[in-house]
């Protein structure tokens, strides 16, 4: 049984295709006409366009996979993928959901118990503090963690109850405005000091464990790419312009905090590296939009692996038969307006032409004709890049992403190509505010 | 009293040919009752060679309806079921032609009955004299090479043919509604492993009883037709006493249920009306959104 919709249901498919696993699909309404209930040996619609009716209705779900005899489920990301309730649901029904036990999502999946957990691995978080109740408890902990920092709301979002504070002079009247500011926005003053981490990277971890306690490392991927609403554009690994002593560390601490869980099966540890120190940041408990690059430099394939290990199977190796060879780029092309403020653009789709040619891989749902409903996430192809080196792959994703013709909606293929072209990302030296700079930068971006 | 006989040929060349077949038919009932059916038959693309292989059958329709609108309403079912998937991306899901009607012999309007090119159709020939020996003289004098291009596919057979796997109940339980039709039986029963499947035929034959009479076509066309859909993934019974077609039912009458984790959840008429279609199979799985019954009102 396939959870999902899209271009990793269709993933997923393939995997299961290649395994001779036989495939139910499941889709909402608007999603009939989807390739992804094409291809699946069954499907069956489980509600309207709304997601809380259809990929979110677990009682249809799970009914789907009992009456057409599905012996596990794969929840891909998104939706239900991080759902511990749904994953226990699954395993009562005698379902095998793939991906970690549900204990081990509830645990990483709320952000304060997983930095709780990370800490006693002995892995590096963000410094910080627990709750403050009072300005003077805030000048303490200010001294001990150190400026600048920010002071955030405890049920913060969105940046409200947020405060940057750069000396102690400031702090006074930045921790009456955020508790109140908080106060106001959740109904909860309650604010935290944390260290403020200077333009950051985003480098995250791919991990992989079995039922036996193997767990091995398949390398890093670089995502600082984002949107200011932090949504990932571009990914690549191997990080470009890290030192191998950051390298190490974050492959090291990725391994002793998924050892600690006792993690299985598919996993990402999320960190922020600057100046070259690293600081685990949140995980993510399944498959990963960006899973491609990771299979392109290391021949492998994620999601076979994830059914196999979830099926009881052992690893079969350890973390001296896993090379990297060469480097990879993905990026995502979304239905969206950049000119916009990246406004969704749902509609049809007219004409389409994707890319190929030597070291191309394009995972996408579409076809010429589909129709995108404006129910789900925008993403609606991922364009991947491989080559011996970053510059042959770069020169790859170039030349693809201009092979590549969508007509009938708004897409971010312009915008991938700034970001291509820029020195920064040629240079290998970008981080989070990267992007965001560059839509800001009057003049800066062509689109604008 | 007004009850006639159609022979309805069934060809479709995309997807899950089977099932295409299965869901005309359960389309079918809705305008009267499917009283024979032929065996399936894979036939090779008559005309245009370039299109994929074809599934055809024939039926033996019992309806109230004349003529041109039993053609509008199996050109209505051509359009719902060829909308289901992706009509957009090549040849038509299913075709429904209306071979012959009663001893009739019309051309008028645009319609043919007879159908003028019956006697030059081996893929329609071959399965309607399986089910009407008069035909068998036409058929046996179609050349040997027509005939050889239309091959019966075995209830055995079928499957590996088609490339399908019966991985699941829903298939394994259409199967078993195909062989409960084929053996002309009522009842089967199939247990195998931890597995046990039930079906039972419901009567196909509730128009004809007094209480329901047959009425003129335009009074169903001209009312208003509700149809109850199933909001649950499940699997869907018929209540019992089972409601039949024809049935006159209450506001409130429980017409059937799904059952799902354990649970049924019944559906009911919502309203009162007479009950003119059961397109869902008792003891068959359905899907969020699929009709259970349509229901006239007023």
């Amino acid at each position: 049984m396939i959870a999902n919709r899209g271009e990793i249901a269709l993933r997923i498919n393939r995997a299961c295709q290649e395994l001779g696993v036989s495939t139910v699909a499941i889709f909402s309404e608007p999603d009939r006409d989807s390739l992804h209930v094409r291809q699946a040996d069954e499907a069956f619609c489980v509600g309207p366009g709304p997601s809380a009716r259809s990929y979110l209705n677990i009682p249809n779900i799970i009914s789907t996979a009992l009456i057409t005899g599905c012996d596990a489920v794969h929840p891909g990301y998104g939706f239900l993928a991080e759902n511990a309730r749904f994953a226990e649901i699954c395993g009562d029904h005698g379902l095998t959901f793939i991906g970690p036990k549900p204990r081990v999502i509830a645990l990483m999946g709320d952000k304060a118990s997983a930095k709780r957990v990370v800490r006693e691995a002995g892995v590096a978080t963000t410094p910080g503090s627990g709750v403050l109740s009072s300005v003077e408890e805030a000048y303490e902990a200010a001294e001990s963690i150190g400026y600048p920092l920010l002071l955030k709301a405890t049920a913060g979002g969105g940046g409200r109850g947020m405060r940057v504070v750069r000396d102690a002079g400031e702090l006074q009247r930045a921790y009456a405005g955020a508790t109140a500011e908080a106060e106001a926005s959740f109904k909860d003053g309650r604010v935290y000091i944390e260290r403020l981490i200077r333009r950051p990277r985003h480098v995250e971890v791919q991990v992989f464990g079995d039922d036996f306690g193997n767990i091995v490392h398949l390398g890093e991927r670089d995502c600082s790419v984002q949107k200011p609403s932090h949504q990932k554009i571009v990914e690549e690994t191997p990080a470009p312009q890290l030192s191998e002593s950051a390298r190490a560390a974050l492959h090291e601490m990725a391994l002793r905090a998924s050892r600690h869980v006792e993690y299985t099966n598919a996993g990402t540890l999320e960190f922020l590296v600057a100046n070259d120190e690293v600081y685990f940041m949140e995980m993510n408990t399944r498959i990963q939009v960006e899973h491609p690059v990771t299979e392109m430099v290391y021949n492998i394939d994620l999601v076979k692996e994830q059914i196999r290990i979830a099926s009881g199977e052992p690893l079969g190796y350890t973390q001296n038969d896993l090379r990297s060879r060469g480097h990879a780029i993905e990026c995502r092309i979304n239905a969206e307006d950049p000119r916009n403020n990246f406004a969704p653009a749902a509609g049809t789709v007219s004409k389409l032409v994707f890319p190929g040619g030597p070291g191309i891989r394009v995972d996408t749902h579409l076809y010429a004709g589909a129709t995108i409903p404006p129910y789900y996430d925008s993403m609606i192809a991922k364009i991947v890049a491989f080559g011996d080196t970053r510059d042959v792959a770069i020169a790859r994703m170039e030349r693809a992403l201009r092979e590549t013709l969508v007509e009938g909606v708004h897409t971010t293929i312009e915008l991938c190509l700034e970001v291509l072209a820029a020195r920064e990302f040629r240079e290998g030296r970008y981080d989070i505010e990267f992007l965001p700079n560059m839509l800001a930068s009057v003049g800066g971006l062509s689109l604008r | 009293m007004s009850l006639h006989h159609a022979y309805v040929g069934i060809g479709t060349n995309e997807g899950d040919r089977a099932r295409n077949v299965e869901r005309a038919l359960a389309a079918l009932s809705d305008f009267g009752n499917v009283v024979r059916r032929s065996s399936l038959y894979r036939t090779e693309p008559w005309g245009k060679l370039d299109q994929p292989w074809f599934l055809n059958a024939v039926v033996l329709v019992e309806t109230e309806l004349p003529p041109l609108p039993l053609l509008g309403a199996l050109h209505a079912i051509e359009d719902r079921l060829g909308r289901v998937r992706g009509d957009r991306w090549g040849p038509r899901t299913i075709d429904l032609d209306l071979l012959l009607y009663d001893e009739a012999d019309i051309d008028e309007n645009g319609v043919q009955v007879p159908h003028p090119r019956l006697r030059e159709r081996a893929f329609a020939l071959v399965p309607l004299a399986e089910i009407d020996d008069r035909f068998e003289t036409l058929r046996d004098a179609l050349p040997a090479s027509d005939l050889a291009g239309v091959v019966r596919v075995e209830a055995e057979s079928d499957k590996p043919m088609l490339q399908e796997r019966i991985s699941s109940v829903s298939e394994r339980v259409r199967t078993l509604a195909r062989f409960l039709a084929d053996a002309g039986a009522v009842r089967v029963r199939v247990t195998r492993g931890d597995e046990d499947i039930e079906i039972a035929m419901r009567s196909r034959h509730a128009t004809q009883e007094p209480e329901a009479p047959g009425r003129p076509a335009s009074n169903v066309s001209s009312a208003r037709i509700d149809t109850i859909k199933a909001e649950l993934v499940g699997i869907f019974h018929l209540s019992r006493p089972a409601p039949v077609e024809g049935d006159l039912v209450d506001a409130d009458r429980e017409l059937g249920y799904v059952e799902a984790l354990g649970i049924r959840t019944p559906v009911h008429s919502m309203g009162a009306g007479r009950l003119i279609g059961m397109p869902a199979v008792d003891g068959a799985p359905v899907e969020y959104g699929q009709p259970l019954f349509l229901l006239v009102r007023g």
